[in-house]
């Protein structure tokens, strides 16, 4: 192992690898801070670019332009509340309130640290536990998978808004979206009206920039006023800098993000998406100030932002270990792999060559280039914030179309992106929440295709889905969380309704007197 | 008033078909992949692009345009001016969606310029499954067993692959459309399916590494990337399909463009450049131009339709 | 801008949409694979449950907006809404604008459709938030030039971006 890590390290440690790690993180970041255009796209870009490069030099390139841009969907969440990503809609939560109080540096800060320690600690577990997390994974099956889904779904009432109602709701109608489309298992077109680009259903992409980005400009636009001037000095610029001590103080958050990127991220086909909301939703629960989540609070920005880079590591896993890439940026990475003459399985593994571990090395290096860009550059992203503000809007109207056209080159995506984004401005405005949809969007054709595929599976047979122990498993925390939630909503339901009634009769008292 | 515009219109197109014989290519040439970055198809193209570039001595632009399964994209080339500027990525997927009725166009409606790259759909089992031949899969659906065989995509070519192979062998498996390739690779190591039926391709890792084993394959003749797996007729069942990559454009392509196009590839093919990058792919450089071509399009068509005709039951 | 009339009046459109939603789910053809659930069962249930959960949001809603209107009878007249008042004609603006973008996006080019997009949004929203009235002509005609010169920047630069560095067609 020493002896493949030291050849691994004589094929990192070259000018020309080294360069082409920076470049291809440069690049991923640039390519993430745009609404639409996704790690995927990046490295598919790049492939042709490395097929003249040895091994360890294209991969590395390819693992840097994964790297840079999963954690630069995390610049325009915070800067704008307008996720790129949807593993970037949690960083929504608290880094766009801590933005709005002038200290989008800080957020940034947070960020990019949080991002760089789950990068390097999800290095470190995919190097040492590779294979078991992978055999893990495979024990998915269509039981396990539609309990996982169940269990992502409870998350909706952590990123509800104030009413759990309303919140469900939104998650409901994402759900009922997704469902448009072909039918998964029997092949059935459901409400695609004759529409082509419908048939495989609706995309992730163009709904989510529709429902945060589009709804955000319609909110600007509306809430528009020339009088009130943004000065440089309310962005306390000075405050951009990267937070490696606040990073560490919120060691619980950090521990939930690396955690949850890790084990959920290996999941093939359900980890990437949810990982962050998943890793959310846990820091809240083991805080021990839940209320402040949601309000720029600096555990929100830290969990989500580890389990967003982490959850690159864990998607590494089954795609070396196994040569199962869980999602789309892994499966074009696997395409480089496989051109590169590497073939990603146990063998991998085992024949202990240097390049898995040049490979390793190098996505470490990935992450200390993204740091050092990151870190750099971080003083000119808060500067976003000088533009004046209708140029600005203009300006993100053009990204978000570009953004979803260049990704299918579909104009109707462009029209879908519309349609979720006024859908999106009322859902914000009557307080159900865009977040919400977008978990139901994602998880809903998880738990209905894994549903009908476990039935006919087990050919109409439910007892599997509360006898296989992984699935019962995930059901029973499900519920778990699914009562704390409503207990806790419950009483702090009563607690403010015993202060409305207090304030009620100080404000009688005060109208009478 | 009409007359005079069709016949401008005319006179503009044989302008556009002489500048064209004169000298093609001209200005860059878009070829459209009707799926999103990073599939198969665009693997194929992107690949195949800076020699292309080369031999053509022109830019290649390469357009994603995703949806539908391919019907987009391929909607997008068969409405597009036949001029040899506007080329898609065409493989099985046109013939399945034609096969499944979910498109307007039909093979008729492509020039088919070239096939470069083959796979055999593969049926494999987990590596330490009971079945070692088809034959033992195929008497276990007949003893009246659930055999469940997983595919990628419900309606996908390898679904069709699927139903065709179950018809040849007149037996009724279980067939699990899976979202893709991966999710059922990973269902059929965990043990969550009997078998899978997928391209070769997407299957080499794990037959590599064993953890899945081949048990037969669709090609007529035995392959040279899978040297021991047998093919379907061997084991008596009557099937012969590939999954095929390759290029075509809109009906009614100069000749001219063709032909600088078949030479390029014939040229790229000769130099043998491509060879690796195809074999590390775990693809078959099998080019295929002219009538040949028009005739393997034509049976191929054929099986789907009647496999899709079951399916669609 | 009423801001609490549109409260009960989104429930009733979700009540409205999921009627509609599941109407056309019991048109769906009930074709099963082995032992499975039909494809219209998870449309059926999901907008069933929409509904459902939307009748409790309607009810208090309405209560709520009944409740304001009595509290406005005795009430000053208060400005409603977050917005200026130039609140609404801005987002109609803008709304009737991006539509009109993703019209001609194909139509004209990504290059004409975005600088004209660009110039219109900016220009539109300093006329409409009142900004523009109070500069002179000169300063009217300097900042309309500036507006001009932004949106041929942006857009060109973007274009260079994609088309030359990424490597993204764009539409043309």
């Amino acid at each position: 192992m020493l002896a493949g890590y030291i050849e691994g390290l004589s094929m990192v440690f070259q000018f020309g690898t080294l360069l082409a790690i920076a470049g291809g993180t440069l690049l991923g970041i640039i390519m993430g801070v745009l609404p639409g255009l996704t790690s995927a796209m990046a490295i598919a870009l790049l492939l042709p670019v490395t097929f003249g490069m040895p091994p360890v030099m294209g991969i590395g390139m390819l693992l840097g332009a994964l790297c840079g841009a999963g954690v630069s969907g995390s610049i325009p969440a915070i800067l704008l509340n307008i996720p790129g990503t949807p593993s970037s809609v949690a960083t929504t939560f608290d880094g766009y309130p801590m933005a709005q109080k002038g200290e989008a540096g800080r957020a940034l800060g947070l960020a990019i640290v949080a991002s760089f320690v789950g990068g390097v600690a999800s290095m470190i577990i995919l190097s040492l536990l590779a294979p078991p997390i992978a055999e893990f994974a495979l024990r998915f099956g269509a039981a396990e998978y539609f309990s996982l889904s169940i269990f992502g779904l409870v998350i909706i009432a952590s990123v509800a808004g104030k009413s759990l109602l309303k919140g469900l709701i939104a998650g409901l109608i994402g759900f009922f979206a997704s469902t448009i489309g072909t039918d998964p298992i029997v092949g059935v077109d459901r409400f695609t009206f004759g529409q082509l680009s419908l048939l495989t259903g609706i995309n992730i992409l163009p709904a989510l920039i529709g429902l945060f980005a589009i709804s955000q400009i319609l909110k600007n636009a509306f809430e528009y006023d020339p009088a009130e001037k943004i000065t440089a000095g309310r962005h306390k610029i000075d405050l951009a800098r990267p937070r490696f001590v606040e990073t560490f103080r919120n060691w619980r958050a950090l521990l939930a993000g690396i955690g949850s990127g890790s084990v959920v991220g290996p999941v093939p086909g359900a980890g990437g998406s949810i990982a962050s909301l998943v890793a959310y939703d846990q820091a809240r629960r083991f805080s021990k100030h839940p209320e402040k989540f949601g309000t720029g609070h600096s555990a929100g920005i830290v969990s989500v932002e580890s389990a967003n880079n982490a959850l690159l590591g864990g998607a590494l896993i089954p795609t070396l270990a196994l040569g199962i890439p869980g999602e789309a940026a892994t499966a074009v990475l696997l395409g480089g792999l496989m051109i590169q003459g590497i073939t990603p399985g146990p063998m991998l593994f085992a024949d202990q060559s240097g390049t898995i571990y040049g490979i390793f090395l190098a996505y470490l290096v990935a992450n200390f280039a993204m740091l050092l860009i990151m870190c750099l550059g971080i003083k000119v992203f808060v500067k976003v914030l000088m533009v004046p503000r209708k140029q600005l809007l203009a300006a993100i109207v053009v990204f978000c179309f570009i953004g979803v056209y260049a990704v299918d080159g579909d104009v109707f995506n462009i029209y879908l992106m519309l349609a979720f984004g006024v859908l999106g401005y009322f859902l914000n405005r009557y307080g159900f929440g865009t977040a919400p949809v977008i978990l139901g969007l994602i998880l809903g054709p998880i738990a209905e295709s894994n549903l009908r595929r476990g039935l006919q599976t087990f050919q109409g047979d439910w007892t599997p889905f509360f006898t296989r122990p992984l699935s019962v498993i995930f059901l029973g925390v499900a519920l778990l969380l699914l009562v704390a939630t409503l207990w806790q909503n419950y009483r702090t339901s009563k607690k403010e309704k015993e202060r409305k009634m207090i304030h009620d009769e100080n404000g009688m008292e005060r109208h009478t007197s | 008033m009409k007359k005079s515009i069709v016949s401008i219109a005319t006179a503009f197109t044989v302008l556009a078909a002489a500048s064209a014989m004169a000298e093609y290519p001209e200005k860059n040439i878009e070829v459209i992949v009707p799926f999103s970055a990073g599939g198969g198809n665009d693997t194929f193209v992107r690949a195949l692009q800076p020699l292309l570039e080369e031999k053509l001595d022109t830019d290649i632009v390469v357009r994603n345009i995703a949806g539908g399964g391919g019907a987009v994209g391929l909607t997008r080339a068969v409405a597009s001016d036949p001029d040899g500027y506007t080329l898609a990525a065409a493989s099985n997927a046109l013939q399945t969606l034609e096969a499944m009725g979910n498109v307007a166009f039909t093979s008729e409606d492509f020039d088919f310029i070239a096939k470069v790259l083959e796979e055999p759909y593969v049926v494999a089992v987990s590596g330490d499954s009971e079945f070692d031949s088809l034959e033992a899969m195929v008497t276990a659906a007949q003893e009246g067993r659930s055999v469940q065989v997983g595919v990628s995509g419900v309606g996908s070519s390898a679904h069709i692959a699927a139903v065709a192979f179950s018809d040849a062998a007149d037996v009724e498996f279980n067939i699990i459309p899976y979202p893709g390739g991966s999710e059922t690779i990973s269902a059929a190591m965990g043990g969550h399916v009997d078998g899978v039926v997928l391209g070769g391709a997407e299957l080499r890792s794990p037959l590599q590494s064993g953890r899945l084993k081949a048990l037969g394959m669709s090609y007529e003749e035995r392959s040279d990337s899978l040297p021991d797996v047998p093919t379907f007729k061997e084991e008596g069942y009557d099937l012969s399909l590939t999954v095929w990559r390759g290029i075509a454009g809109p009906k009614g392509l100069p000749d001219n463009v063709k032909e600088t196009w078949v030479s390029a590839i014939e040229e790229i093919m000769a130099e043998g450049s491509f060879q690796e990058t195809a074999d590390n792919l775990g693809l078959d450089i099998a080019p295929l131009y002219g009538d040949e071509l028009d005739e393997f399009i034509t049976t191929s068509a054929q099986i789907m339709r009647e496999a899709a005709g079951d399916l669609a039951q | 801008m009423d801001r609490d009339t549109g409260k009960p009046l989104f429930d009733i459109f979700l009540l409205v949409a999921s009627g509609i939603g599941f109407y056309y789910a019991t048109t769906l053809p009930s074709i099963t694979s082995a032992g499975g659930i039909t494809p219209a069962f998870f449309p059926k249930l999901l907008s069933g449950l929409i509904f459902v959960c939307a009748v409790p949001c309607f009810i208090r809603d309405s209560l709520e907006w009944l409740s304001q209107q009595r509290e406005r009878d005795y009430k000053d007249e208060g400005v409603r809404g977050d917005g200026p008042k130039s609140a609404v004609a801005q987002w109609f603006f803008i709304m009737v604008l991006i539509i009109g973008y993703a019209l001609i996006f194909e139509r004209l080019g990504y290059l004409v459709s975005t600088t004209l997009f660009c110039f219109l949004a900016v220009l539109g929203m300093v006329v409409l938030s009142g900004e523009f009235s109070n500069m002179s002509s000169v300063e009217k005609l300097k900042s309309g030039l500036s507006y001009l010169v932004f949106s041929i920047i942006l857009s060109s630069s973007i274009f260079f971006i994609f088309t030359a560095l990424f490597n993204i067609p764009l539409p043309n």
